[in-house]
This record gives structure tokens, C-alpha cells and sequence, in this order.
């Protein structure tokens, strides 16, 4: 390790500030992504419940926003629209009792001072509401509404006084921070679990193909002859189908099987067509290395050929190992995105491109939260990989463009 | 020249014949039938599909036929499964034109609009110019590429309609015919240039960069050339070589269209064409496609290197 630090590139990126922030905020999306995907396993996958959760009503915006009256109105309505199907149902005191949107819920009362207290001052209200068309700077209909926000959402939350006024929990409040999706689930939420995923996308994608690349390149220098012949082969085969294409290909060459919907077929699509660009400059730095005299006494020694490669060579490819995993990460998450859109990426849990993707329609209706957090959750980790992954390349590979 | 041509033509049969494998392999994996007929088939049903596909024949038989559609650049007869009636000459044929509407003019834009900022960007370099230039490069590469779709339609095809009153760009959609080109064609070919600009600045700038650290710009600096002289006329002229490169490797990409700007904006290119393939596993229309572009693209290259040799007398192709 000490040997390590003391190389000249590793001291050169060390120097430089902005690649050591970068790093820094890797490694919190890592710690992140790390403490999702335990406290996931360990509670039995709580987490990934809590990303479908219904928290309130639909797109409700980040929480220091000032919402439009139609707006408040809408979210509103929407827990009287609930109030009232538990009422009219069989068993109104159980259904009133199952209402919850995350940690709210109405007070514990019994059924008929709900009806009294709640459902009849709230169902006047919203018929005396009803005849305003226009509610913005409408004094009297803004006077009404405020009245029935205070008779439904007063009386929603974590926790009630012996009057029923609710009080949120913390936890709803952070559920809440950044707003609902289109099906009234937690923006916030869902882009942190995502975190998870884009991590282990990204992660495993870029290892796999780096270590085949590595691996196939390193053979194909350093052996020459047919194994090169065969690799160069297979490269230049992989790279003439355009990168999309074979992606869609091979992502969808599972469906209907039983790893349909699995983060497997993104794996295989992604590795299968990652590998080729480490490949391609492993094979030619390690041309390079096997002239170098090092390598020639090694093999005056008496190491054998495959010792030479796997202790001496590929080691010496490691700066091309970090410089490439660090693009291909990128290369992940940013396909991830676009599989996704085309209905061929992540499925039955959410992930960025999931989110972006879902998020066209509400975009539409000039909703900008989700795609929003998705974007900044996305280009900030991203951002810290490009400018790392420039870094590296400053200080290992100075001569690349 | 023409030996070194040739050489290189027959070194890519094996190559290209390797991507048609891969392709039909890779297409092969998951069972092209089970998903054409209906929930309760009939037991004779598979077996007339089969033999009306051509599957029923042995993989070796299904790929020489694909190699002789391909070298013969016979596609008249070859007919799609899930249109019928309707032969992938003539979807190729229909879907070129909308794939190149966009791309053309989206590389010229953005080879132009780039090599102009690099310029602009290497001149300055190491000054706020040149800094802000690059922050926002990366910026904008870190942003996905559907973001800047889905803002794109938003803010150009409804916000801007919705509060002028004119629709200045369509939501979606065609239409043929250079008078409808702006309004189809102009805001997916803007977002196109608007992603790619931040890679391509940062490459051509990167060129630049390089070739300012040559002894020929020391001896054109010791002569006294003028910082504008320098950069314009000798340095330019020398760093065409990679830019050449680069925008010949995009070429083949260009028949393809740029398939999600196709598919968002529902535009009748080839991009769209064989995403729909692919998902309805239509065979004969993915193959096909792929095989024209895997063609070209390897065209494109040998050309790119024979380009080298005219461009620069220093190469020599052997």
C-alpha cells in the first residue's frame, strides 16, 4: 500500500483537489448504496417495500414549495376522496383504521365522530367550493378552502393530540421533502434506493467487462500469433454492431425467460458489449510492455509465459484498468437510462432511467420534481466519475486524447 | 493503394462474416415463435410458422441464405414477418430519408459548432474562457440524454406553442418534403447537436491541445509567426488528421438515425424502424439493417485509413 501511494501518478492525483473531491462523493454514493442494499437484506426487503409505498396524494411538490390553490385543493380532495370510500364501506371503523398514507393516519376515534367531526363539516365545505370555478384570488373561495384543508389535513398525520390535530412525523416529512410521483409514491425515497441499483449496475458492468477486456487484450499482446489473430477477431466483430443495437438484442434475448425482469439480462447486454474498449488498449499497451526489459528477464529467468503475464504484465496495465472502469461506469449508468426508456432495462424496482422515464408524462403537466431528483441524483455522480476519470488519465496516460 | 484496399476488404470478410453469426446467434437466443402465436396454439400451428419463417431449416442453411441476401444487396424478396406484404427493401428504402434528415444536418451543425468552440477554447487556454468552456462540456456529458429530450419537447413543442400561440415545432411526427423539414426535423436535430457538443468539443480540444506542444509550433513561434497565424494556419491544417477521423468513424452511424430522438419523436427512421423489429422479433428486418450498417461501417473505415494516407504524406499504407 505504501509502495503504492509513493508512485508518482498516484501522488500527481492525490494533488489534485477536484479528483479528490471527486472521490469523495463517489464514496458517498458508495456508502449509500452500500447502506441501502444491507439495510435492504437485513430487513428483509423493507426498503424496496417503502419505494412503493403510497405517501399522499399524486405529485404533490417538493415540500418549500408554495403550492397553487387547484393544487392544495387537489391534494386535499384527494384524503377526503379515501375518507369517504372507508365510510361508505362495510366496516367503516376497521377501513378508517387501514387508512394510511406512509406514517399518516387519521386519529384513533371511533367511526361515528369521524363522521361527525370529519366527513360532515368536510363534504359542506367541498360542496360550497364546487360552485367557485376560479380559486385563485377568489377571497371567498380561498377562506373555504383553507377551512376544508384544515378539516381534512388537519387531522392527517404520525401522531394526534386528544382534539385529533395531527402532527407529522419526521419520517413523513422526509418521505415528503421532495414531493410524490404520478402514483403518489415518494420522489425522494425512490431515488435513493435507486442509488443502489445504479451503484450495482455500474459497479458490476464495469468490472466484469474491464477484467474480460483485461484479460483478452493482455493474452492477445503479449501471446500474438493466433490468440491474437482470434481476439482482434472477435473485437472487431463486437464493435461493427453498432453499440445500441446489440444492446437491445441482447437485453431482450431474455425476455419471457425467467431472468426476464432480473438486473441480469442489463449485466450481460452491458458486459457483452463494454469489453471491447479496454480490450483494445490493454492489447496495445501491452505490445508496448513485452519489449520492455523487465519482461525480457523474467522470461531469461525461466518464468514461465503465463506467470510473466498474470505478475508482471497485467499489473502494469492497472492504470488502464482504473482510468477504463471509471468510463465505463459512466457508460453504465448513462445506458441504464436509456435501456430503460426503451422498456428493456430495470424492471420491478425503481432506478434513475425508471424515474426519468416515468417522469415524460408529468413533464408534461409541467411537474418537473421527479425527473428533477433524478437528474441531479444522477449527474452529480456521474459529474464526479468524468472529472475522475480525467483526472486518472492526467495522471497515468498523460499521452491519451 | 488498391493492394492495400483489397488486402483489408478480404482481412474483414472473416469479420464481417463473424457479425452476421453473432447477430443471428444473439437474435436466436430467445424462441422467435412461442411469442407470435396466440395464448392457446394449436399443435400444428409452430410448425407452419416455422416453415413460413424459414426456421424450420438448420441454422447453417438460415445463414448462408442471409449471407446470399447480402452479398447479392438483394433485400426485394426478403419479407418481413410481422408486416406482411411488406419487403425489407422497400422498409430500408422508406426509412433512409427520415434517418438522414436529422443526422446530416445534426453532424455538419455540430462538427462546425465544435471544432469552432475548441478552437475558441484551446486560443484561450488555461484562461476563464477556456475553464467555463470545459465546466460546462462536462456539465452538460453528465446530463442523460433523455433528460435533454424530454425538456427539448417541452420547452420548444409545448411551453414555447402554448404561450406564442404558433406551434413552431411538432410534437412528433413526419412529414416528407423540404418545406416541413424545420418544423419535423429542426428540434430533434438541435437536441442531437446540443448532446453531442460537449464530447466533441472536449475531443477536438483535446487535438488542438496536442498538436500545440509540437516542435513545429515552437519553430512557427521562433520565426514570429502571430499567436492567430499559428493557430489557424499551421496548427489547424496538422490537427484535421484526428478530426477527419472522427467524423468519418460517425459516418456509417449516420444511416442509422439517431434511434431514440426517433423513437421519442416518433420520426420513420431507421432507428425507429429496427427498435420495432427488435422488439416484435421481426428477423429479416433486424437482420438486414444491421448487416447494411456493419457493411458500411467497415467501408468507412478502410476509407478513413486510405483518407490518412491521401491527407498525410507521412503515412504510408502497407
Amino acid at each position: 500500500m505504501a509502495k503504492f501511494m509513493q508512485q508518482r501518478g498516484v501522488r500527481k492525483l492525490l494533488k489534485d483537489r477536484l479528483a479528490v473531491s471527486s472521490m469523495w462523493v463517489i464514496g458517498a454514493y458508495l456508502t449509500v448504496a452500500f447502506a441501502v442494499l444491507l439495510g435492504n437484506s437485513f430487513s428483509g426487503g423493507a426498503l424496496k417495500a417503502e419505494t412503493e409505498l403510497r405517501i399522499g396524494a399524486d405529485n404533490v411538490p417538493g415540500a418549500w414549495t408554495s403550492q397553487t390553490a387547484e393544487e392544495r385543493l387537489r391534494d386535499a380532495t384527494f384524503y377526503f376522496d379515501n375518507i369517504k370510500k372507508a365510510s361508505r364501506s362495510s366496516d367503516p371503523a376497521s377501513a378508517y383504521a387501514a387508512l394510511e398514507w406512509g406514517s399518516d393516519r387519521l386519529p384513533a376515534w371511533k367511526a361515528d365522530r369521524i363522521e361527525a367531526e370529519l366527513i360532515a363539516p368536510a363534504a359542506e365545505l367541498s360542496t360550497a367550493l364546487e360552485v367557485h370555478d376560479e380559486l385563485e384570488g377568489n377571497i371567498e373561495a380561498l377562506a373555504l378552502l383553507q377551512q376544508f384543508e384544515a378539516v381534512i389535513r388537519g387531522h392527517i398525520g404520525a401522531s394526534h393530540d386528544a382534539d385529533g390535530n395531527a402532527s407529522r412525523s419526521f419520517g413523513q416529512s422526509f418521505r415528503m421533502l421532495l414531493g410524490t410521483d404520478r402514483q403518489g409514491r415518494s420522489i425522494l425515497v425512490r431515488a435513493i434506493y435507486s442509488t443502489k441499483v445504479a451503484v450495482q449496475i455500474g459497479i458490476i458492468s464495469a468490472l466484469i467487462s474491464v477484467l474480460i477486456g483485461t484479460i483478452l487484450g493482455a493474452a492477445a499482446g503479449y501471446f500474438g500469433g493466433i490468440v491474437d489473430v482470434i481476439v482482434v477477431w472477435l473485437y472487431s466483430t463486437f464493435s461493427s454492431i453498432p453499440w445500441i443495437v446489440l444492446l437491445m438484442v441482447l437485453a431482450s434475448a431474455f425476455r419471457g425467460t425467467e431472468l426476464d425482469g432480473t438486473l441480469i439480462p442489463v449485466y450481460v447486454a452491458f458486459c457483452m458489449s463494454f469489453w471491447i474498449s479496454p480490450c483494445r488498449v490493454v492489447r496495445g499497451e501491452v505490445m508496448k510492455l513485452k519489449e520492455l526489459e523487465y519482461v525480457q528477464a523474467a522470461s531469461a529467468i525461466g518464468f514461465s509465459r503465463t506467470r510473466i503475464l498474470f505478475k508482471h504484465v497485467i499489473p502494469n496495465t492497472a492504470h488502464l484498468m482504473f482510468i477504463n472502469f471509471s468510463l465505463l461506469f459512466i457508460g453504465a449508468i448513462k445506458a441504464e437510462v436509456i435501456l430503460s426508456f426503451l422498456g428493456l432495462g430495470v424492471k420491478h424496482e425503481p432506478s434513475w432511467g425508471v424515474m426519468i422515464n416515468h417522469a415524460k408524462a408529468e413533464v408534461l403537466n409541467g411537474f418537473f420534481w421527479q425527473i428533477g431528483t433524478a437528474t441531479i441524483f444522477m449527474v452529480i455522480l456521474v459529474l464526479a466519475f468524468n472529472t475522475l476519470s480525467d483526472a486518472l488519465q492526467d495522471a497515468f496516460d498523460p499521452k491519451h486524447i | 493503394m488498391w493492394t492495400f484496399i483489397l488486402r483489408r476488404l478480404l482481412y474483414n470478410v472473416p469479420v464481417y462474416l463473424g457479425i452476421l453469426a453473432l447477430l443471428m446467434g444473439a437474435l436466436r437466443v430467445n424462441d422467435p415463435i412461442s411469442g407470435k402465436l396466440g395464448k392457446n396454439p394449436a399443435p400444428g400451428d409452430r410448425a407452419v410458422l416455422e416453415e413460413k419463417y424459414g426456421l424450420d431449416k438448420s441454422f447453417p442453411v438460415q445463414y448462408f441464405a442471409l449471407v446470399a441476401d447480402v452479398v447479392t444487396l438483394d433485400f426485394a424478396e426478403v419479407e418481413s414477418w410481422t408486416n406482411d406484404g411488406l419487403f425489407v427493401g422497400e422498409m430500408l428504402a422508406d426509412s433512409v430519408v427520415p434517418s438522414l434528415a436529422i443526422t446530416v444536418p445534426a453532424l455538419c451543425l455540430t462538427s462546425v459548432l465544435a471544432i469552432s468552440i475548441a478552437i475558441i477554447s484551446a486560443f484561450f487556454r488555461g484562461r476563464p474562457v477556456d475553464k467555463t468552456l470545459m465546466v460546462l462540456a462536462v456539465v452538460g456529458m453528465s446530463v442523460s440524454f433523455l433528460v435533454y429530450i424530454i425538456f427539448g419537447q417541452y420547452w420548444f413543442a409545448y411551453s414555447l406553442g402554448a404561450k406564442t400561440g404558433t406551434s413552431y415545432f411538432a410534437i412528433g411526427g413526419y412529414e416528407p418534403g423540404i418545406a416541413n423539414w424545420p418544423y419535423y426535423c429542426l428540434l430533434p436535430v438541435l437536441i442531437s447537436v446540443f448532446v453531442a457538443m460537449g464530447y466533441d468539443t472536449r475531443f477536438y480540444r483535446a487535438v488542438m491541445v496536442e498538436e500545440s506542444g509540437r516542435d513545429y509550433i515552437t519553430t512557427a513561434k521562433a520565426k514570429g509567426a502571430t499567436k492567430q497565424k499559428i493557430m489557424f494556419v499551421h496548427m489547424l491544417k496538422n490537427a484535421m488528421i484526428p478530426i477527419i477521423t472522427r467524423i468519418m468513424t460517425t459516418l456509417p452511424f449516420l444511416v442509422m438515425g439517431s434511434l431514440l430522438l426517433e423513437v421519442y419523436f416518433n420520426i420513420p427512421g431507421m432507428g425507429r424502424v429496427l427498435f420495432k423489429a427488435i422488439q416484435e422479433q421481426d428477423f429479416p428486418v433486424v437482420q438486414t439493417f444491421v448487416a447494411i450498417f456493419a457493411a458500411l461501417f467497415i467501408l468507412s473505415n478502410i476509407l478513413t485509413d486510405v483518407l490518412y494516407a491521401l491527407v498525410d504524406p507521412r503515412v504510408r499504407l502497407s
